[in-house]
């Protein structure tokens, strides 16, 4: 739809309108990775170097790379969602003639489009620079295609959190525990494998890996199995968050047009 | 086809109460109070097609309610109403490719982009074709006078230049019917004059119906044949602009410079003295009870006068008197 397209294309104007936060976000981005590269050098080295749980030095730089690059790019609606359902002016987007769950969507993506697109350059040149050049391209575009899910995911939990505006007088604590819990049981910070068993197959049952872990492991050590794993978990949570989000939207939109929110 | 009939509507309101006091509270999470608000208590009017239509009141009023409910995004408690001859909470995406807002307070310009790039995107919105949207853009730019301003970032423009913008934005689908609420809030005199002028030309010119919301008794004098003023979230007064001055601007005000010195017990039958001076008085007097070459004749009996001026009070005060009557009423 052209006019989705469009949304899309100025929020990514938008974005690109303040070139200075995202420099300042590029640099934070390579001190991560730094500090990171640090502290993985020390661990592996204490392990005699080699492999640890199937991925060396390399991966895991990489791992964390990719991670990282869908941690800060994913879109941060929560807030600016809850805020529109706070002072009303979501009644204001209502009376245009497009989809508001679209709308956000296509304006969610332009935003991450640049934001995760910086990130990963910068973030590819620094780890470049410690490790050594990324795994063989033939996986980036599955890879691609994974990190998409994963941003829809994202895009679920977050739109989901802003219409709790709704419902909750503040909406921040959620977002407080959904940022946490993907860190952990997303494997951000650590990849999943170092783990113990209980802990993984907890995480595992959860989307929270669905949304970073799947494809940064992926993309480190592309292989098939791996892939259609993630993408079928990938798309198993779509389905139950998408649902829920249209539900809580229009139970939203039922609430307001009747009672003005 | 009147643009709009509204008959009857009514919207009420079911907010919680909030108690004061712990127990009052603790009482509250188990069993709520629920207090019901009559935000709009029955209003009957039409509005013709290419109408600008003046729609008033104090903060509180029902305005927005009403508003509300004429585009759509507010199901009504009773009533019915028909906007372009749809009822707007039933085909509200149909209704929203024909109408136009403008919020006053709600920009829908992108800030950090040039105003263009909102046309645009609104252009793809309302799914016009490429060619029209551009020969749209370069005729309002035209007619509000923003060429200049279409390419720079919103944000670097005065609150006058972005508002001209706005409302031009809301001009671009070729709406029949615009829904303006304060446009010219917080603008200077100048800009004021700028938004009017175009607005005006602009309905005139495509037959378009305005429905305008303002504090600014400028604006109805300027814009508005027809007065709607709601209070209290009913209708306490409908007439034409003309009518509403005829009747209630009847106060006049007079200022008068004299040659000489004035005598300070000066007084006047009829009249009442605002204020006495060294060569100068100023008086109030009803022309309707006391007539204007009365009163000049009698100033003249004081001495030579050197000048004089005498002016209407301010709308404003006009329907603050209204909406006083409405409530002594009520």
């Amino acid at each position: 739809m052209g006019k989705y397209a469009a949304i899309f294309r100025i929020q990514l104007l938008n974005s690109l309108a303040y070139p200075l936060e995202f420099l300042g976000r590029s640099v934070m981005v390579m001190l991560f990775l730094w500090i990171f590269f640090q502290l993985w050098s020390v661990v592996y080295a204490v392990n005699g170097g080699g492999r640890m749980e199937g991925l060396r030095l390399h991966d895991t730089l990489w791992y964390f790379m990719l991670a990282e690059t869908i941690e800060l790019g994913r879109p941060r609606l929560a807030q600016s969602i809850a805020q529109a359902v706070k002072d009303g002016s979501i009644a204001y987007l209502l009376n245009k003639p497009f989809d508001f769950l679209l709308y956000q969507m296509s304006a969610g993506m332009g935003e991450s489009a640049v934001r995760m697109g910086l990130v990963a350059f910068f973030g590819s040149a620094v780890t470049w620079w410690m490790v050594g050049p990324p795994p063989a391209p033939a996986g980036w575009l599955p890879a691609l295609l994974l990190v998409l899910g994963a941003w829809m995911l994202h895009f679920c939990v977050n739109a989901l959190i802003g219409l709790l505006a709704f419902v909750a007088e503040e909406v921040t604590p959620f977002e407080w525990i959904y940022q946490k819990l993907t860190f952990i049981l997303g494997g951000l910070l650590i990849p999943l494998d170092f783990y113990p068993d209980w802990l993984q197959r907890a995480a595992r049952a959860l989307p929270f890996p669905a949304m970073l872990y799947g494809p940064a492991r992926f993309f480190v050590q592309p292989e098939g199995a791996l892939f259609w794993n993630t993408a079928g978990m990938q798309l198993a949570w779509m389905l139950a968050l998408g649902s829920l989000l249209l539900l809580a939207y229009r139970g939203g939109v039922r609430r307001l047009v009747i009672n003005g929110g | 086809m009147p643009a709009i009939e509204v008959r009857d509507l009514r919207k009420t309101f079911r907010t919680r109460r909030k108690a004061a006091g712990m127990r009052a509270s603790l009482r509250a999470l188990v069993r709520p109070a629920y207090q019901e608000v009559e935000a709009v208590r029955g209003i009957t009017f039409e509005m013709e097609a290419g109408e600008v239509l003046g729609f008033i009141g104090p903060n509180g009023a029902g305005k927005s309610t009403t508003i509300k409910m004429l585009t759509g995004i507010l199901y009504p408690t009773g009533g019915e109403a028909r906007v372009l001859g749809l009822v707007p909470w039933e085909e509200r995406r149909a209704l929203a490719y024909r109408i136009g807002t403008v919020f006053g307070q709600r920009p829908q310009l992108w800030y950090h982009l040039p105003a263009v790039d909102t046309f645009r995107l609104f252009g793809k919105i309302y799914e016009m074709e490429e060619r029209d949207l551009t020969r749209r853009i370069s005729e309002l730019a035209e007619a509000f006078e923003i060429r200049d301003l279409l390419e720079i970032p919103v944000r670097k423009l005065s609150l006058g230049q972005r508002m001209r913008c706005e409302v031009a934005a809301s001009f671009l689908h070729k709406p029949q019917l615009l829904l303006l609420d304060e446009p010219s809030i917080g603008l200077d005199v100048v800009a004021k004059q700028h938004i009017r002028d175009a607005i005006r030309r602009m309905s005139r010119q495509e037959g378009v119906g305005v429905l305008l919301t303002s504090h600014d008794a400028g604006d109805l004098e300027a814009l508005c044949k027809r007065v709607i003023i709601i209070n209290h979230g009913q209708i306490v007064y409908r007439d034409t602009v003309s009518n509403l001055k005829r009747r209630y601007l009847t106060t006049k005000e007079v200022g008068v410079r004299f040659a000489e010195r004035v005598p300070a017990d000066f007084r006047m039958e009829g009249v009442e003295v605002l204020k006495v001076g060294r060569y100068g008085v100023k008086l109030r007097f009803d022309a309707r009870r006391t007539p204007v070459e009365r009163v000049l004749s009698g100033l003249g009996a004081w001495g030579d006068l050197v000048d004089i001026t005498i002016t209407d009070p301010p709308l404003e005060t006009v329907i603050a008197r209204i909406y006083q009557k409405a409530a002594d009423n009520g």
